[in-house]
C-alpha cells in the first residue's frame, strides 16, 4: 500500500491520484493498439495539415488557368501540380488542403455549438430530476430520427450554403452528446462532494457549473471528437447533394461532387476527396472504438 | 400488446407535428403570396382578397396551421410550384421505385452481414474476426457516394450495367440490370453495421445458458451456433436491421441522386435545390411519416417476437 509512505494523503488526494492513473491508463491502451495509435497519429497530421493549409499549400486553390485543365498526377502538363489539377486547372493539392480545413472546420464548429447545447441537456436532466424524463425524451426523439432528414428539411427552410449546413450538423450532434453528458453526470451526482457543496449553502448555478460540468467534461469532450467522424461523414454528403458547400469553395464533399463528371477522363479530381474523406472518417471511427473500450471497461471483453 | 402499440403512437405523436409544423414552415417560406398566383395576371385587388379569404390565408397562423393538417389528413399536399401536378402525385409515382431500391438492398446486405458476424463470433480473437470487423469499420467510415461513383467509373465505364434510371420495374430483365449497381452501393454501408451487430449478439447468447447445455449433450459447434445461438441472436439484429433503416434513408438519398433513381430522395434533394417549396414539404413529410410507420413496425414485431419487451 502506498498509504504508509505518504500518511498525509486524504481521501480525496487519493481519488485525484487514482484519476490521474485511469486517464494515464485510456493513453497507455490506445498507444498499445496499433491501429487506434496509427489513427491518432495519422489524425494529427490531418488536423495540423488543415490549420495550416494557408501558409503550407502551395498554390491559390481558387487561382484557375485552364491550360493545366484536369492535369493528371504527374502529368508532364503541370510538373509544378503533385496532385494534379481539376477542371478549372486549379492545384489539387491546396485545394484538398484548403478542402480538408473546410470540411474539418464545419465538423468541428458544428459539433462544439450542438454538443454544447447537448452537454447543457444532459447536466441538467441528471442535476434537476424532474428534468430527466421530458429532457430524455426529447433527446430520444431527435436520437431516432435520420440525421439526413434533418439535413434535407434545415436545407429547405434556411435555403442550402455553409450556415444551413452547420445548423444541420449541430441538429444531430445534440442527442448523443447529451445522453453521454447525462450519463456522466448521474454518476458524479453520487459523490459525496456534489453533497458537500450544497451542505456548504452553494447554488444551483455554483453546484453545475463548478462541481458538476469540470468533473464530467473530459468524457464530453472525448465523445465530442468521436462525433466528429459522424459529422464529417454527413457534412460531406450534403455537400455532395449539393445542398451544403456551394460550388467555387474547396471542401471535400463539393469536390468530389464537381469531379463527377469527369470520372473516366480525370478520376483523381474526384477520388482524392473521396479517399480523403474515407481516411479522416475512418481514423475518427478506429479512435472512437480504442477510446469506447478503454473508457467503458463493460464493453471491454 | 394493444396497450405497447398505443403508448408507441402516443410517443410518436408529437413528433408527428413537429415534422408537420416543419412542412407547414416550408410553405410559409414561398417567396410568392399564393393567392396572387392563383388568382391570375389580370385580378383585381377584390378578387385576390376574395381567394386569400377563400384560402383562408386572412385566418391567424395558428388556425392556418390546423386547417394544413385537415388538408394533409385528406392527402392534399398542393401542387408542384414547378410542374404544377399535384405533390401527392407526384409523390406517388416516386415512392414505389425508393421502396424498391431499399429491398433490393437489404436482401443481399442482411444475409451477407449476417454470414460474416456469425463467422467472426465463432472465430472470435482470430484474424478472420479482425478482418470481418476491420472491413465492418472501414463500411461505416466509408461515404456512399464514393461507392457509387468507384461503380459508375469502373462497372459502367466498362459498359457492364446502366447507371442511370430505372428502366423498368424489378421484375423486367431491363429493371433489374438498372437496380443492380444502386442496390450494391447502398448495401455497401449497410454490410458493416449488420456484421457487427450480428457478432455482438451472438458472442451474448453464446455465453447463454442452453447454449452450454446444447454443448453438453453433444451436439457440434456449427449446430450450437446455427441452431440454437443464432435464431436467438437474430431477434435484437433483426430489431437493429429496422431501427438503421434510417441510416438506409440518408444513403437511399444519396445513391438515388447519383443514379438518378427516381425515388423520393431524389425529389426531395432536386424540389430543395430548385426551392419547389410545396414539392419539398411532401417529400420530407412523406419521408418523415414513411420512417416513422417503418419503425412503429419494427417495435412491434420486436414485441411479437420477444413479449418481454411489452411488458417492461
Amino acid at each position: 500500500m502506498t498509504d504508509s509512505a505518504l500518511p498525509l494523503q486524504s481521501d480525496a488526494d487519493q481519488r485525484d491520484i487514482a484519476a490521474i492513473r485511469r486517464k494515464n491508463a485510456v493513453w497507455r491502451r490506445i498507444l498499445k493498439d496499433p491501429p487506434a495509435a496509427l489513427a491518432a497519429l495519422f489524425l494529427f497530421l490531418v488536423v495540423a495539415a488543415a490549420i495550416l493549409a494557408p501558409w503550407i499549400a502551395p498554390f491559390d486553390p481558387y487561382s484557375n488557368n485552364m491550360r493545366f485543365r484536369l492535369c493528371p498526377i504527374g502529368g508532364p502538363r503541370c510538373p509544378q501540380f503533385l496532385l494534379g489539377a481539376d477542371a478549372q486547372g486549379r492545384d489539387m493539392l491546396s485545394r484538398m488542403l484548403f478542402g480538408l480545413r473546410a470540411t474539418l472546420g464545419i465538423g468541428a464548429l458544428a459539433v462544439i455549438i450542438g454538443g454544447s447545447i447537448g452537454a447543457a441537456i444532459g447536466l441538467m436532466a441528471a442535476f434537476y430530476r424532474r428534468l430527466d424524463t421530458p429532457l430524455m425524451r426529447l433527446v430520444d426523439v431527435l436520437l431516432s430520427f435520420p440525421a439526413i432528414l434533418f439535413g434535407l428539411a434545415i436545407a429547405a427552410v434556411v435555403g442550402t450554403g455553409l450556415p444551413g449546413l452547420v445548423l444541420a450538423l449541430c441538429v444531430t450532434s445534440i442527442p448523443s452528446i447529451a445522453r453521454i453528458a447525462r450519463g456522466a453526470a448521474q454518476s458524479v451526482m453520487q459523490q459525496e462532494y456534489m453533497e458537500a457543496g450544497r451542505a456548504v449553502g452553494l447554488g444551483d448555478g455554483a453546484l453545475i457549473w463548478r462541481y458538476l460540468a469540470i468533473n464530467c467534461w473530459p468524457t464530453i469532450l472525448i465523445y465530442m471528437t468521436l462525433q466528429l467522424g459522424q459529422a464529417i461523414l454527413l457534412g460531406a454528403a450534403l455537400s455532395f447533394l449539393g445542398l451544403g458547400a456551394q460550388a467555387p469553395t474547396a471542401e471535400l464533399g463539393s469536390m468530389a461532387a464537381d469531379g463527377r463528371k469527369f470520372l473516366t477522363i480525370a478520376p483523381h479530381v474526384s477520388t482524392l476527396p473521396c479517399a480523403a474523406i474515407f481516411l479522416v472518417v475512418l481514423a475518427f471511427n478506429v479512435l472512437g472504438d480504442a477510446l469506447r473500450d478503454a473508457l467503458d471497461p463493460k464493453l471491454r471483453q | 400488446m394493444a396497450r405497447h402499440i398505443a403508448h408507441r403512437l402516443m410517443i410518436s405523436m408529437p413528433v408527428l407535428l413537429g415534422v408537420l409544423l416543419i412542412g407547414f414552415l416550408l410553405l410559409q417560406v414561398v417567396p410568392t403570396d399564393p393567392a396572387t398566383v392563383s388568382a391570375g395576371p389580370s385580378a383585381t385587388k377584390a378578387d385576390i382578397e376574395a381567394i386569400r379569404q377563400q384560402m383562408g390565408l386572412d385566418k391567424p397562423v395558428w388556425l392556418q396551421f390546423v386547417l394544413y393538417l385537415a388538408r394533409v389528413l385528406q392527402l392534399d399536399l398542393g401542387r408542384s410550384m414547378i410542374s404544377n401536378r399535384a405533390v401527392s402525385e407526384e409523390i406517388g409515382l416516386t415512392l414505389w421505385p425508393t421502396i424498391e431500391l431499399m429491398l433490393a438492398c437489404l436482401i443481399w446486405a442482411v444475409p451477407l452481414g449476417i454470414l460474416l458476424g456469425t463467422l467472426a463470433a465463432r472465430r472470435r480473437g482470430t484474424l478472420i474476426d479482425r478482418c470481418i470487423m476491420g472491413l465492418s469499420v472501414m463500411g461505416v467510415s466509408l461515404p456512399v457516394f464514393w461507392v457509387g461513383l468507384l461503380l459508375i467509373q469502373y462497372v459502367g465505364g466498362a459498359g457492364l450495367l446502366p447507371i442511370q434510371g430505372r428502366d423498368g420495374p424489378i421484375w423486367t430483365a431491363s429493371g433489374l440490370q438498372s437496380i443492380v449497381l444502386p442496390a450494391i452501393t447502398l448495401g455497401a454501408v449497410f454490410v458493416g453495421p449488420v456484421a457487427r451487430m450480428t457478432r455482438t449478439s451472438l458472442l451474448e447468447t453464446l455465453s447463454a445458458d442452453y447454449v452450454r447445455t446444447a454443448r453438453a449433450k453433444g451436439a457440434s459447434d456449427w449446430r450450437v451456433t446455427i441452431h440454437h445461438a443464432l435464431r436467438n441472436a437474430l431477434i435484437p439484429v433483426v430489431t437493429l436491421v429496422g431501427l438503421q433503416i434510417g441510416f438506409l434513408l440518408g444513403g437511399s438519398v444519396v445513391t438515388e441522386t447519383m443514379f438518378a433513381w427516381p425515388g423520393v430522395g431524389r425529389m426531395a434533394v432536386g424540389a430543395i435545390t430548385s426551392s419547389d417549396f410545396p414539392l419539398a414539404q411532401g417529400a420530407i413529410l412523406i419521408l418523415a411519416v414513411g420512417f416513422m410507420a417503418v419503425n412503429l413496425i419494427v417495435d412491434v414485431l420486436y414485441a411479437y417476437l420477444d413479449p418481454r419487451i411489452a411488458r417492461s
